[in-house]
């Protein structure tokens, strides 16, 4: 019996010569067939147009122009780096940077540590929390817009605000405005925006308990661990890979914030509360800088991208 | 391919033919165009509320008027009040409209420099206009003399509204005359349990209103006309004594806390004075009057009225500032005949009459001045015997009027001298880039 060659094409449609070696033959007798590479990206190429027309298109259009000066209607000029230039010098764009780092760090802290202790107690009784745990995931799924304009009502300065009347049932005649005072405006938003995402987190680490093998915990309890033990030194170290995705998730959301600071503070008071996605809007659309606005997008690309390169890395070689 | 070819010549006479038509029918003069027009109208429209369903009666109006015609809003993405960023995206996004409603003279000049707006020069020869508006207004809606826009309403934005009970309880029976009279009035309304005499919304742009009516009662039109076009810096002591004034009224226990100052937008100012009786005078535009109307059932003249800015005495108390509203027709509109149809009709009496039964005074000869409000009469009035300037911040540079109100919350949150001398440069910085 001569030797077949395990080539790729041989796997698939050779078969073997009395003369000995092999001889190729398509399987199916009939028509064209076409190669495995070819056909490969034949069924790649609608997902790949796709993707070419809704994210690699603006993408270089935003870069392209990030290098022109567009006031208005008039037309655009070619500046080179300038925007960039004027960027870093811009006092205000430098202030954007402190509030977008302590927004997404703030937000990202609360709502992954929050999620993180609550999915490890829900973990002790999964199925009397499932209404709990549905309750807090459909805070993630109110649009921001809408959990803003609640929030500015339970948060506003008058009689009317919930949380001052509440405060005000502890200290008499007490009255804050929360969104208009800069001291507290931004960590409002951070609570905000933390309350809406605490869903997530807590999914995600939930599921890594729940997928600790049922043998580790019971070893665990035949030893005689407490549950404090148990939590402590097998669920948590145990669903870091959800803390892990949760973190990353969070953090490109609020790098990008935008709705929440749009319908609660409109980026104020006194550009208290403006993130470097608020800035690109407000230069891009209410001044129409085109071209300054696409330049501040591009240094959050960077941004998203120098958080999310290392993450993708690592995760691509969890798969391998 | 034969009989493709044989097809054609058919068709290119039809469109000869059509050609031909086309132009007989230009060559008609546009009185004769008007009555016999039809076709979609594309109206760009960004207004809402009560603002909305006065223009939708407008546009009503004129459907009856012209039935071949119909009318089709194309409404940009808005964004806190300002529509021009939708608008500019939807232009440059290649949409087609007759008619762009707008509100801010420095975009009529962007339009116009971006070659989109038609000059109406002979449109308001044709069609009679300045017997209806006064050459005031039509220098109003002119770019170096060349008319684009039609003003079809205006608003004062020096007068201060408030609410007659709370007053009739402070024990004021007339309202402020003069700045000390205004600053007295605060302690009487304190003492009547109100705790914030003046409503400041200043979480966006409300604030500055303070300011532009003080900057005009304290330096004149003219000054303020050139601090629009930077021709004097914000350094000058004018603009600072202005800023000055104000502090003295903050000073004076006007408005309680700054936070919730910057907390507060529009409405929630409304609600503050007129829902929830905790605060007495808000000094904002007319449509304050079809929203008290509209959407807080109150009666004008009865549950609400409003005065004109108190006189300062420094030789500059017959001037006011004020807002309008016009329309420009477009040099790519697929139908200007039923444009200029329509912006003839917007300053005739039926259109005018809408605008008036839903608190909007109209700048027409046409309208019946019977059918306005007493708040609104009052307004009317004023206007009419003041020196006039269009509101500062609608004139600005959009960075520079970004900067100008932050600048101005900054000073609300401490209005000492030497923070005014901050501001002011801050400003000044801004604008040294801006022009």
């Amino acid at each position: 019996m001569p030797e077949t060659v395990a080539t790729g094409e041989a796997d698939v449609g050779g078969i073997s010569s009395p003369k000995g070696g092999v001889r190729r033959r398509p399987l199916a007798t009939r028509g064209w067939r076409l190669k495995d590479q070819p056909a490969a990206w034949l069924l790649i190429a609608p997902v790949l147009v796709l993707f070419g027309i809704s994210v690699v298109y603006p993408l270089i259009d935003t870069i392209r122009l990030s290098f022109f000066d567009i006031r208005g209607l008039a037309p655009a000029k070619y500046v080179g780096i300038g925007n960039y230039l004027t960027l870093f010098a811009d006092p205000g764009f430098r202030g954007t940077l402190v509030t977008t780092l302590t927004f997404t760090l703030g937000t990202t802290a609360i709502s992954v540590s929050l999620g993180w202790v609550l999915a490890m107690l829900c973990a002790f009784t999964p199925r009397t929390t499932l209404p709990f745990r549905v309750m807090i995931f459909t805070t993630f799924g109110i649009s921001e817009a809408v959990s803003g304009y609640m929030w500015i009502n339970i948060l506003r300065p008058d009689s009317a605000g919930l949380l001052n009347t509440v405060i005000g049932v502890f200290a008499p005649g007490f009255s804050h405005a929360w969104l208009g005072d800069p001291n507290t405006a931004l960590w409002a938003l951070i609570f905000v925006a933390s309350w809406s995402g605490v869903g997530l987190p807590l999914m995600l680490c939930l599921a890594a308990v729940q997928s600790i093998p049922r043998s580790v915990l019971e070893a665990a309890y035949m030893d005689g661990a407490r549950p404090a033990a148990i939590m402590r030194h097998i669920m948590m170290p145990l669903s870091m890979p959800g803390v892990r995705v949760a973190i990353f998730i969070n953090l490109l959301g609020a790098l990008r914030a935008f709705d929440i600071i749009y319908v609660m503070t409109g980026g104020g008071p006194v550009r208290a509360t403006e993130t470097v996605g608020y800035f690109m809007y407000r230069e891009s659309m209410t001044q129409f800088k085109l071209g300054y606005g696409a330049a501040a997008t591009v240094v959050l690309l960077v941004a998203v991208l120098v958080i999310s390169i290392p993450a993708i890395i690592q995760r691509t070689a969890g798969a391998r | 391919m034969t009989r493709n070819r044989s097809l054609l010549p058919p068709i290119r006479r039809r469109t000869v033919l059509a050609g031909a038509a086309l132009a007989l029918l230009t060559s008609v003069a546009p009185t004769a165009l008007a009555q016999d027009i039809s076709g979609e109208l594309v109206i760009m429209q960004w207004q809402g509320g009560t603002d909305l369903e006065m223009w939708h009666e407008v546009e009503a109006a004129f459907i009856e008027m012209h039935p071949g015609v119909t009318v089709r809003e194309f409404v940009p993405a808005g964004g806190q009040g300002d529509a021009r960023g939708g608008m500019r995206t939807a232009i440059m996004g290649g949409e087609v409209v007759d008619i762009i409603i707008n509100t801010w003279p420095a975009f009529r000049v962007e339009l116009m420099t971006a070659g989109i707006l038609r000059p109406i020069e002979e449109q308001w020869e044709t069609f009679g206009w300045s017997e209806q508006l006064g050459d005031s207004w039509k220098e109003l809606g002119s770019i170096d003399g060349v008319p684009y826009g039609v003003t079809y309403t205006y608003g004062d934005r020096s007068g201060i509204w408030y609410k007659t009970e709370h007053m009739e309880k402070a024990g004021i029976a007339e309202p402020p005359k003069t700045w000390d009279e205004f600053l007295a009035s605060f302690e009487k309304l304190k003492a009547a349990g109100y705790g914030t005499p003046v409503a400041i919304p200043a979480k966006y742009w409300a604030h500055a209103e303070w300011f532009e009516s003080l900057l005009l009662r304290t330096a004149g039109v003219d000054f303020a006309a050139q601090l629009a076009r930077h021709e004097v810096p914000w350094t000058d002591p004018k603009v600072k004594e202005a800023l000055m004034k104000f502090a003295e009224m903050l000073e004076a226990g006007c408005c309680g806390d700054v936070s919730v100052m910057l907390a507060n937008d529009l409405d929630q100012s409304y609600a503050q004075i007129f829902r929830a009786d905790e605060a007495n005078y808000l000094l904002i535009g007319m449509w304050t009057n079809s929203t008290l109307k509209n959407d807080y059932g109150l009666t004008e003249g009865e549950d609400y009225s409003l005065f004109q800015f108190p006189a300062l005495g420094m030789g500059f108390d017959d001037t006011s500032s004020v807002d309008t509203k016009e329309l420009n027709a477009t040099t790519n509109g697929a139908n200007p005949a039923a444009a200029d149809a329509f912006l003839d009709f917007i300053i005739g009496p039926e259109a005018s009459d809408i605008m008036a039964r839903y608190g909007y005074a109209s700048p027409s000869s046409a309208m019946d001045q019977s059918l306005l409000g007493p708040a609104q009469q009052i307004a009317t009035e004023a206007v009419a015997n003041s020196k006039v300037q269009f509101v500062l911040g609608d004139l600005l540079p959009g960075d520079l009027v970004d900067e100008y109100r932050v600048q101005l919350q900054r000073f609300l949150q401490d209005p000492s001298e030497a923070n005014i001398d901050t501001v002011l440069a801050a400003i000044e910085a801004k604008a040294a880039v801006s022009y």
